[in-house]
């Protein structure tokens, strides 16, 4: 196996709510090699996005590490791009003017930054719209600019949160055939965070499920699916039996977090 | 490569329909719009002139007397002959110096100062309260004081037009400042931006409709504020212009100056309104349509 690009160690994070400790992530290692696409899926409220937050060092751990290319990660930077469930656009900033953030905050001349960012928002099927703001779009080409940015950004790792969670099921189908395309041509390191477990199987090479408070890892599952994928692909035997599994994985860690939850507002009316 | 073609195509197809599908509306909707337009200046024309229509019968058969209501015709004829005479504009333009000068400085003031005072929590905490004091006190009291501290000329006017209008301005600046939706700060961090970077591309923007809000609500206070400092003490101006014409018993020039006055009003408070309309388009997307 070829060095990994990105390598999580050992990763914990606890948060202090009041005088309780409460362990969000616990123990996760992943190794993920150049070109792979892991998805994380777990039960609700499981630190799947805390997760996320600190492979791009938007938090810090409470332990472990994370590195690319061997190199350790402690803050965000050009390295990894981070595309949020919430598009996260600047209304008063056009399409053109949004994608190009990233490099414009890197300090790269604007005509260069520019052309690329063109490239990209064409990439996402977005030509012709640059000069349009924020508001003029719906939520499924909200959601393309937020990808095209982070494309911008012109890092080899993609970090995705839940992007297509507030998009009706017909666009959100759309864009997970377009996210595998774009991943393709762009040869992204991606590790996305999905409560769609068909999204995971469909777009991944491997799925990690997390159990339920706290995030630990429970199982992964390889996904030996033939690529490129159709969407066609989505109703076959071999797919069902691939979200059959993980389902079943989830279930009882659902099952627990929703008596987790039962438990917690329970005791904090007591 | 084929798949994704595939992909792409219905996509594409549906964002061509819809452009064309949207164009065609826009064109209804933007002649609906005019008409729209047009239809509402003509309601305000109408209203305008049932307003001085019944001023003007008002003052000739029910008052009938030019010293508590002088008509709206005999007020124009008043407005061509000082402005033969020079007279009128020699007021318009004093007003304007000190209107001017208070209001400009105010908005420096208070957008420079609504940022100082969201540099950190312990500054904001001192001058909180403070800040709520100056801006319920009525500064406008305090006239007769300037002048004696600041004399009789443009100072004392410019002390209270800039007090009148300086707590709206830093108030909107301090609230847009700190109202900075938190998500935008965290994508520009994400993309590696630094604390001076964060502040420049997304909090100042973020801040700017407020801040213009709170110069088109200190406009109103800002005029008041040249009339009252005027009344207190001036050689010239609207305001010494209405307390001679009350002193006089010429009602009409005071009607004169007040008009005046109110035009200019309604053109700052339209001004600031096309600025926003401009600078924040986003914030009228519910009420456009």
């Amino acid at each position: 196996m070829p060095a990994p690009k990105l390598q999580v160690d050992k990763l914990s994070k606890s948060f202090w709510k009041g005088d309780d400790e409460i362990v969000a992530v616990e123990d996760l290692s992943l190794k993920i090699a150049e070109g792979e696409f892991v998805s994380v899926v777990g039960a609700s409220g499981c630190g799947k996005t805390t997760f996320l937050r600190l492979i791009d060092g938007l938090i810090k751990p409470t332990s472990g590490t994370v590195s690319i290319d061997g190199r350790q990660v402690n803050k965000p930077g050009p390295d990894i791009a981070f595309v949020f469930q919430n598009d996260g656009l600047m209304p008063w900033r056009t399409v053109i003017r949004n994608t190009i953030l990233g490099p414009e905050i890197q300090g790269t001349t604007a005509e260069a930054a520019r052309r690329a960012g063109m490239d990209f928002l064409r990439m996402v099927g977005l030509g012709g719209f640059e000069n349009h703001y924020p508001h003029e779009l719906s939520g499924g080409m909200r959601q393309r600019v937020n990808l095209a940015r982070e494309l911008s950004v012109g890092a080899d790792v993609l970090l995705m949160d839940e992007p297509f969670a507030a998009l009706d099921a017909q666009t959100r189908e759309i864009m997970q055939a377009e996210l595998m395309r774009i991943c393709r041509e762009t040869q992204k390191t991606v590790v996305l965070v999905t409560h769609q477990i068909d999204e995971a199987v469909y777009l991944s090479d491997r799925v990690v499920v997390l159990t339920a408070r706290p995030g630990r890892f429970k199982q992964e599952i390889i996904i030996d699916l033939p690529r490129p994928r159709d969407l066609a692909l989505k109703r076959t035997a071999a797919f069902v039996g691939y979200t059959d599994k993980i389902w079943h994985l989830i279930e009882e860690e659902v099952r627990e977090g929703i008596r987790l939850e039962a438990r917690n507002i329970a005791t904090a009316h007591a | 490569m084929q798949d994704s073609a595939r992909n792409l195509l219905p996509a594409a197809d549906l964002s061509v329909k819809a452009i064309s599908v949207a164009g065609k509306t826009k064109a209804k909707r933007r002649r609906r719009r005019i008409i729209g337009h047009s239809l509402d200046l003509w309601r305000s024309a109408f209203s305008f002139f049932v307003f001085f229509a019944v001023w003007e019968l008002a003052a000739r058969y029910w008052v009938a007397n030019p010293l508590f209501l002088a008509p709206p015709s005999e007020v124009a004829v008043r407005a061509v002959e000082l402005w033969n005479t020079g007279e009128l504009q020699k007021h318009m333009w004093v007003s304007f110096q000190e209107f001017i000068c208070g209001f400009v400085l105010a908005s420096v003031a208070g957008i420079a100062g609504g940022v100082v005072l969201t540099q950190s929590k312990a500054v904001r905490g001192f001058f909180d309260p403070l800040v709520s004091l100056a801006y319920s006190m009525p500064v406008i009291a305090l006239g007769p004081l300037f002048i004696l501290w600041l004399g009789i000329g443009i100072a004392s006017k410019i002390a209270v037009i800039f007090l009148a209008s300086l707590f709206p301005i830093l108030i909107n600046t301090m609230a847009g400042l700190t109202a900075t939706d938190r998500h935008l700060i965290e994508v520009a961090h994400s993309l590696d931006a630094s604390p001076g970077q964060i502040y420049r591309k997304v909090r100042l923007p973020s801040a700017l409709p407020y801040i213009i809000a709170g110069l088109r609500l200190s406009v109103a206070r800002a005029l008041v504020g040249v009339v009252v400092a005027e009344l207190f003490g001036a050689r010239a101006g609207l305001g010494y212009m209405i307390m001679s014409a009350t002193l006089g018993f010429d009602t009409a020039s005071l009607f004169l100056a007040v008009i005046i006055l109110a035009l200019a009003g309604v053109l700052c408070v339209e001004f600031f309104k096309y600025l926003e309309s401009r600078l924040a388009p986003w914030r009228f997307q519910n009420t456009e349509d």
